[in-house]
């Protein structure tokens, strides 16, 4: 018997598969679930993937824990088959420690962290400067 | 409320609206090339974000080192997708399945065969009785046939010696004035009556 999902599968010219997030359909505004998914390139982004690899979920929850789940023996198998994961797929990933660390997440880090720093600088300038004024209206 | 149309029922939606002001509702892509930029845009040059090279140094780098490790875990993993499949097409687990599946085909061939033997067996004698059945009703049938044909025909020469008894008493033109003198000389009585008991009455007197 042949085997009919091959056949019932759309053929895509040029087409690969992804890795990526897609919006779970709860359909509350305000409160995104994404469902990490390998899915061909093409298709909607909510619309229908080959496999569930897992979930994201983006508002961090009463512990402030953003939660992450992952199949990571599925997750190989597509990138064996040749899957791209996409960019925020990436990121989570190398934080989780199946793939090195983005470099974004690094450079951000870094960014942010330089950004407090001036934050940090300018306020504490400024402190000195009010109490230098203090000072000398006293 | 806010929608967001593709390319051609933003179009028609530009053609419902009034020429001069725009839409209220925001629609994505509602301006095409031919439309007027906006006053506050007038004299906009799209720069990109800047670049600090130093930054950039380190983010070539990082990035260099990033693609090589993940080039290395991508074909790592196509490495073991290739060896599973191998593994479950050419395996030791895959010959002994199916070295178990041929095993069972033959014990169930084997079986079959049997089976049929059998049946062809049973069957054959289902047959054999049924002719002894049918030629035991044949003779049956044969000696019905004689046994009737018999009592017909011992049933016909009985009637036949009646009739040849019978033919003695009867009248013919020689006997004819003898038995006409019998009769007038013995005049019968058939005057009788019968009671409800069935006592038979005789009284009346021929004259």
């Amino acid at each position: 018997m042949v085997h009919l999902s091959s056949l019932l599968l759309k053929k895509y010219h040029g087409g690969y598969v992804v890795i990526r997030l897609a919006l779970a359909g709860h359909k509350q505004a305000n409160r995104p679930f994404y469902r990490i998914v390998a899915a061909y390139n093409k298709r909607a982004r909510d619309g229908k993937y080959m496999e569930q690899l897992g979930t994201y979920d983006p508002l961090p929850n009463t512990h402030n824990e953003k939660l992450v789940s992952l199949n990571f023996d599925r997750i190989k198998y597509w990138i064996g088959c040749g899957a791209h994961p996409t960019k925020s797929v990436a990121k989570l990933l190398g934080l989780s420690g199946f793939f090195p660390l983005h470099p974004m997440t690094v450079t951000e880090a870094e960014r942010r962290r330089a950004r407090l720093q001036q934050t940090e600088t300018a306020t504490g300038t400024e402190d000195k400067q009010e109490e230098g004024q203090k000072q000398a209206e006293v | 409320m806010l929608r967001a149309m593709g390319g051609r029922s933003a179009q028609a939606a530009r053609l419902l609206a009034p020429r001069s002001a725009v839409l209220v509702e925001t629609v994505r892509g509602r301006k095409s090339r031919n439309d007027p930029v906006a006053k506050s845009k007038e004299g906009r040059i799209k720069v990109p974000p800047p670049v600090d090279p130093v930054e950039m140094v380190v983010m070539k780098q990082r990035f260099g080192e990033y693609q090589m490790i993940l080039k290395a875990l991508r074909l790592e993993f196509r490495e073991e997708v290739l060896r599973r499949k191998y593994e479950e097409e050419t395996g030791s687990l895959a010959e002994e399945r199916a070295r178990q599946d041929a095993e069972e085909h033959r014990a169930l061939m084997t079986w079959n065969d049997e089976e049929n033997v059998r049946m062809l067996n049973v069957r054959m004698m289902r047959i054999q009785r049924e002719n002894e059945e049918a030629e035991r009703n044949k003779l049956e049938a044969a000696l019905q046939r004689e046994q009737e044909q018999q009592e017909f025909i011992k049933e016909r020469e009985r009637e036949i010696l009646q009739l040849q008894e019978d033919a003695k008493n009867f009248i013919t033109l020689e006997n004819l004035d003898q038995r006409i003198e019998e009769v007038l000389d013995k005049p019968k009585n058939y005057n009788f009556a019968v009671d409800k008991e069935g006592r038979v009455v005789k009284q009346t007197v021929l004259q």
